[in-house]
């Protein structure tokens, strides 16, 4: 009895170990490579971590970075898993990764928000190579004299136009604008005449629209509730004379006025009042759309950054012409802003877990730096990424090519234009963006007044800070 | 009979009628797939024309972006090994508390069943913390998660069946000197078949199918095909339209066609699950 | 019976073989993550192991939360709809597809096909179709509640008419020619034959419908999240959908979260225990 009694125990132990074998394997990996981390005291000094982390921020370029840490691992035997967030989900895939047992070893934060939200994971950067090929250092996130965040490219957004449009709207005899080239738009109110009467001539310009599409889907609000946002915002803040950095203004704000209100409006209404879409039809539009339209000519304007080159490019059947693309800054009709240019800054932070072991943090260190100093990644940066990487490691020609790209440079580098900082780095949350930006489709739609959104605006904002 | 011809006639049409309307969701998708991703959205109900059509590119670019082929086969190892894995282990678990009578097996069974009627949400965040700190996120650990959603449904559709067993058979087998374990094997399986049938038929419509459940235990580094069919929203940067029409006719295809094979086990399956559950 | 104790006893050694490894593992991924979901309901927490007890201070914050509120009067709306019409629509097919005229397999097939096809992938069929129909009048599924409301009606009548038709058409065919028959010979019309035979004895069929239409539009999730994702500002969210953005969409809510699934967990189980009553009454009327 007995024996019968063992063997079914035997039985049930093998068909259960036989289970938890099968799932022992796919982490056996993991596991060497942790007690070689762990074991790091005593382990000769090579010990080196096997595998490293890097949950991305940028949907758009997922797959460069794919080839990367293939080439990488090649190169080196430490294996780079990338994993992307979808967007506007990135702090809360972040959330459930960092939680887990094998945690990112290197995420990014989107300035000082971020890093509040952050500081017990992100490690002092001070000492590594990384910081020192800053161009600038005080553009990293700081905190007490350590460096939490090491920014890795500076890109500019405003209004992007295609030129040729332009040039045969200048041409027309009836036109009913005194300007005769883009040089002249300095402000709202030149922008909007020429906008409309545009709008009026758009047969004959044959396009559909002069704006592409404000694409209003969800996950597709980002131009608008992020981008378009900055401007009234930046004005709020550097009105505020207390902080001499709009962010710093916007993080000690637990309340805004949002008193440029009526700026935001003005702009907004001119994209959906002079768009290639209906605004009923706006919320299944997505940025893709948008800058097809753009490409394929079907409209003169669209606000997008720099990083929209390779879908502007990569449209079949574009019809822009690298030369035409030119980008103005997106005037809204606050006083003085024949001086203002485009936005330009980062969001994008790199932070290394401090949590993770000594040897996956300098693994993922040793990563870094050797995309943005060694020959290779610095061609990826450059030619597959498209990044203006602000790092002295490298050169003028190392720049990327794209024409956008070199807009931004061009309007950096004006005389008597100032940059409108990146302030978004302040918004207290996703949440509040995609709250934001949900009302901005019902108005555009119709269903809210424009009252109700500035309403939502700022109780939204309230209400995420005070979380 | 004049007359009943005629209505069987009518009856014929308006049958004939809603079944257009009930393909053509599907038949939509599949006329869109062929057409360029910008035509799609705007003119969703024309034609591919010179104009629009692009041939197969939406499939190979989207086969590329999603790594379909990689979700597929991720759906199916998960599928195949979970319902495997659930169908035996249930069997004998619901064998067990049926045929062993006492306090024990009885509390059992009402908690399997009670466990029938825990919506997902309720459990979807401690479970997925449980499962990441046992090292059960991966696509072998998630065999075992499933095996846990699924024990309470499959446990009492199997206990059902058994109690309608005579008791007869199994003893006669027993008496002539077989143990348990083989007495269950080569006696009580094969009367259990056609459960097994549904409860597997049920479990593949439920796992192959299932979209969050592997998204928060395994979504971020495997994907199984409905994360990868969601993930072309947003996951990219913005939606390709032309690729989701296509991998919404490649997620279709299996489907249809494990249907057209075993309509018959399907349907019956579905039956007596819904009508024993 | 003794036979029966013979047989419990030479079971009953194998208990580590036939039964452990299934409660093993369903203690472990099911009852213990459930008893501790209860748990943090009650707490503030944001990974499980740094609960503080604060009491029913999650509920009270869920009840007084817009878009709960808001997505359970919306789950009620759409539970009571569907499964109006998914019932008489499958009721109606079934009457149909009983007459034994030809083609009745084929459509069977038919109609039955898309309730294999998984939520996310409905979501998106019917999202690219609605939106197409509403283009022609210029608004999309985003511009009103009430739109994403019948997107789901319809998506919903799509998926599970099939379904519920076949198991109509098992419950019609167990009606046995005779009753109908001699119904005739007593001079029924064929609506009174409906009212007075029929209906009555394929009442097993129905209430198991009911309940499956019913539970199955009130956990809806999938198909939510694909077709509308609570567009437009979450006034299409339904329960599960609000559970999910709850802990996953902002930091600091998931005690909230747990509190709003434990609520939504005993209005499932309350839908359960009228099912059980209905099953129980029908089985001692029988």
């Amino acid at each position: 009895m007995k024996i019968k009694k063992l063997l079914g125990l035997t039985l049930a132990l093998t068909l259960f170990a036989g289970l938890a074998a099968g799932c022992g394997n796919k982490n056996e990996g993991a596991a060497t490579d942790n007690s070689g981390a762990n074991g790091g005291g005593n382990a000769p000094a090579t010990a080196k971590a096997e595998e490293i982390y890097f949950l991305n921020f940028k949907p758009e370029i997922a797959e460069v970075y794919e080839k990367i840490a293939k080439d990488y691992e090649a190169e080196t035997g430490v294996k780079v898993k990338v994993v992307t967030a979808a967007a506007g989900t990135y702090e809360t895939t972040l959330k459930s990764e960092i939680a887990k047992s094998e945690a990112p070893t290197i995420f990014q934060i989107n300035g000082p928000v971020g890093y509040q939200n952050w500081k017990d994971y992100s490690l002092n950067l001070k000492d590594t190579k990384l910081y020192s090929y800053l161009s600038d250092q005080s553009l990293a996130v700081t905190s007490e004299g350590g460096v939490y965040g090491i920014p890795y490219v500076v890109e500019g957004y405003g209004i992007i136009y295609n030129d040729a449009i332009m040039k045969k709207y200048f041409a027309l005899a009836d036109k009913a604008v005194s300007v005769s080239s883009m040089e002249e738009v300095k402000n709202f109110d030149t922008l909007k005449a020429v906008v409309e009467d545009m709008t009026a001539k758009k047969d004959q310009l044959g396009i559909k629209g002069v704006f592409a599409s404000t694409s209003l889907a969800a996950g597709e609000q980002w131009r608008w509730q992020t981008h378009l946002a900055n401007m009234p915002l930046y004005y709020e803040f550097k009105d505020n004379t207390e902080y001499d950095n709009t962010v710093l203004a916007g993080l000690a704000s637990n309340e805004v006025e949002f008193k440029y209100n009526q700026n935001f409006k003005n702009i907004f209404d001119l994209y959906i009042n002079n768009s290639v879409t209906k605004g009923g039809l706006l919320g299944s539009k997505s940025v893709t759309d948008s800058m097809a339209e753009f490409a394929l000519g079907q409209a003169a304007m669209v606000q997008n950054g720099n990083w929209a080159w390779s879908q502007i490019n990569e449209v079949d059947g574009n019809v822009v012409k690298a030369e035409d693309i030119k980008f103005l800054p997106i005037y809204t009709g606050v006083s003085g802003e024949e001086s203002q240019g485009l936005a330009i800054g980062t969001e994008n932070y790199l932070a290394i877990n401090s949590k993770v072991s000594p040897e996956k943090q300098q693994a993922s260190i040793a990563f870094l730096e050797w995309l943005f100093s060694s020959d290779k990644g610095k061609a990826y940066v450059t030619n597959d990424l498209g990044f203006i990487a602000p790092f002295n490691t490298f050169n003028d020609n190392e720049k990327p090519a794209d024409p956008l790209a070199k807009e931004v440079t061009n309007w950096m580098e004006k005389d008597g234009i100032t940059s409108v900082a990146w302030t978004f780095a302040a918004f207290p949350s996703e949440e509040f963006k995609n709250v934001f930006g949900d009302a901005l489709l019902q108005y555009a739609q119709g269903n809210k007044t424009w009252d109700e959104v500035v309403t939502i605006f700022k109780d939204t904002w309230k209400a995420e800070r005070a979380k | 009979m004049q007359k009943t011809r005629g209505r069987d006639a009518v009856l014929f049409v308006v049958l004939l009628v809603l079944a257009v309307l009930f393909l053509s969701p599907i038949l939509i998708v599949l006329m869109n797939s062929f057409k360029g991703k910008f035509f799609i959205s705007d003119t969703p109900f024309y034609f591919p024309d010179g104009q629009t059509f692009i041939g197969f590119k939406n499939y190979t670019e989207g086969v590329a972006k999603t790594g379909f082929f990689n979700a597929f086969g991720m759906s199916l190892f998960i599928t195949v090994c979970s319902v495997a894995v659930i169908v035996l282990l249930t069997a004998m678990t619901a064998w067990y508390i049926t045929r062993v009578k006492s306090t024990f097996t009885r509390l059992l069974y009402y908690i399997f069943v009670f466990s029938m009627i825990v919506p997902f949400q309720m459990v979807m965040f401690t479970m997925t913390k449980t499962a990441n700190i046992l090292h059960l996120d991966n696509p072998l650990g998630i065999i075992l998660i499933y095996l846990g959603f699924g024990a309470g449904l499959s446990v009492f559709l199997f206990s059902g069946f058994v109690k309608s067993i005579p008791l007869e058979i199994e003893e006669a087998d027993l008496i002539d000197g077989c143990n348990p374990v083989q007495s269950f094997f080569r006696v009580v399986l094969p009367i259990l078949k056609p459960i097994a049938i549904t409860v597997a038929i049920l479990n593949v419509m439920w796992i192959w199918n299932d979209y969050l459940l592997p998204l928060l235990v395994i979504g971020t580094e495997y994907r199984t095909i409905p994360i990868a069919v969601q993930y072309l929203k947003g996951g990219y940067g913005s939606i390709d339209m032309g690729a989701m029409m296509a991998m919404l006719v490649l997620a279709i295809l299996p489907i249809i066609i494990f249907y057209l094979l075993c309509q018959k086990y399907i349907i019956e399956g579905v039956v007596a699950g819904a009508v024993k559950g | 019976m003794s036979g029966g104790i013979f047989l419990t006893k030479s079971i009953k050694k194998y208990f580590a073989l036939f039964a452990l490894p299934t409660i093993l593992v369903f203690t472990v991924i099911f009852i213990i993550p459930f008893l501790l979901g209860v748990y943090l309901s009650f707490t503030e927490f944001t990974t499980v192991t740094d609960a503080k007890w604060i009491g029913f201070g999650n509920y009270v914050k869920a009840f007084s939360n817009k878009d709960f509120l808001n997505a359970l009067w919306f789950t009620l709306q759409f539970t009571v709809v569907a499964v109006i019409t998914v019932n008489v629509f499958a009721f109606l097919l079934a009457l149909m597809l009983t007459r034994g005229k030809k083609g009745t397999n084929l459509f069977r097939t038919i109609f039955f096909m898309p309730n294999l096809i998984g939520g996310i992938v409905l979501g998106y069929i019917w999202q690219l179709i609605l939106n197409g129909v509403l283009m022609k009048f210029e608004v999309t599924l985003t511009v009103s509640a009430k739109y994403g409301f019948w997107g789901l009606i319809i998506l919903m009548n799509w998926q599970l008419i099939g379904y519920m038709m076949i198991i109509y058409i098992a419950g019609i065919q167990n009606v046995s020619k005779d009753v109908i028959e001699a119904a005739k010979i007593d001079g029924c019309t064929r609506f009174g034959i409906l009212r007075n035979v029929t209906i009555p004895l394929v009442m097993p069929s129905i209430t198991i419908c009911l309940f499956l239409t019913l539970s199955n539009s009130f956990k809806l999730f999938d198909q939510n999240l694909a077709l509308t994702a609570g567009a437009p500002s979450k006034e299409t969210s339904m329960l599960a959908l609000d559970i999910y953005n709850t802990f996953y969409g902002s930091v600091g809510y998931e005690g909230v979260g747990q509190a709003k699934a434990v609520v939504f967990f005993v209005l499932v189980a309350l839908i359960a225990l009228i099912q059980l009553a209905a099953t129980r009454r029908r089985e001692v009327e029988n």
